[in-house]
């Protein structure tokens, strides 16, 4: 019983550590294209003023962000159903895409 | 009945709008006197969070001022639940969120805190 118990923990942390999914980008932009780029425009540098810019922005943090409007953790009507629809390796392209723009984010000042 | 709930419309909407109206205007040069709380982790290239999640701090310098608005006043609401940045938020008035987001937004025109 007891190892069992070990056995099931190691096998949740082996989970935890096991790294983000290999992305990339090329992939990222044609879903980008067809996903995101009506808001966040192609590069990140939406011209919405409601919609944040994103290009450049830490790759960490915009998967991060997908996840939480995946899960709902973070709430969005309109995010919600665009990263609802997305795969965890949608969500590994589209950041690595949208980090690697030309920034208009930045953590200057 | 009818024409109380139409009064109660009307007032309600006339509140809406003047709380629209009342959205204050953002001062850059405000703004400054207010970033010291914001850049122990937005102001350092590279910054990582250490709780709940390890993740990179955001950028947000050079965020539309509109947007940088909206996600202060969610976490202010609790609507978004980053608990260092419910906290902060959580001291912020309206015009302080407008004069950081001002800050925030012009690059070109931002001096201090280099």
């Amino acid at each position: 019983m007891k190892t069992t118990t070990t056995m099931l923990a190691l096998v949740a942390l082996a989970a935890l550590a096991t790294p983000a999914a290999a992305r990339d980008a090329a992939a990222g932009a044609a879903k980008a294209k067809e996903v995101c780029a009506a808001c966040h425009g192609m590069d990140g540098n939406s011209q919405v003023p409601d919609y944040p810019k994103i290009g450049g922005q830490y790759e960490d943090y915009l998967a991060k962000a997908l996840r939480d409007y995946k899960s709902g953790a973070r709430k969005n009507a309109i995010m919600a159903g665009f990263a609802g629809a997305l795969t965890k390796q949608d969500i590994a392209n589209l950041a690595a895409h949208y980090a690697a723009q030309p920034r208009v984010v930045s953590a200057r000042y | 009945m009818n024409t109380v709930s139409t009064i109660a419309a009307l007032a309600a909407l006339a509140l809406a709008g003047s709380a629209f109206a009342q959205a204050p205007a953002g001062d850059a040069g405000r703004g400054r006197q207010k970033v010291q709380m914001c850049q122990g982790c937005h102001g350092i290239e590279g910054w990582r969070t250490a709780f709940p999640e390890v993740y990179h701090v955001p950028r947000i310098a050079g965020q539309h001022p509109s947007y940088f608005v909206k996600a202060l006043q969610a976490y202010k609401s609790g609507e978004r639940t980053h608990p260092s940045m419910r906290g902060i938020a959580a001291t912020l008035s309206d015009q302080d969120m407008a004069d950081l987001a001002a800050y925030y937004a012009a690059p070109a025109t931002a001096t201090a805190g280099k």
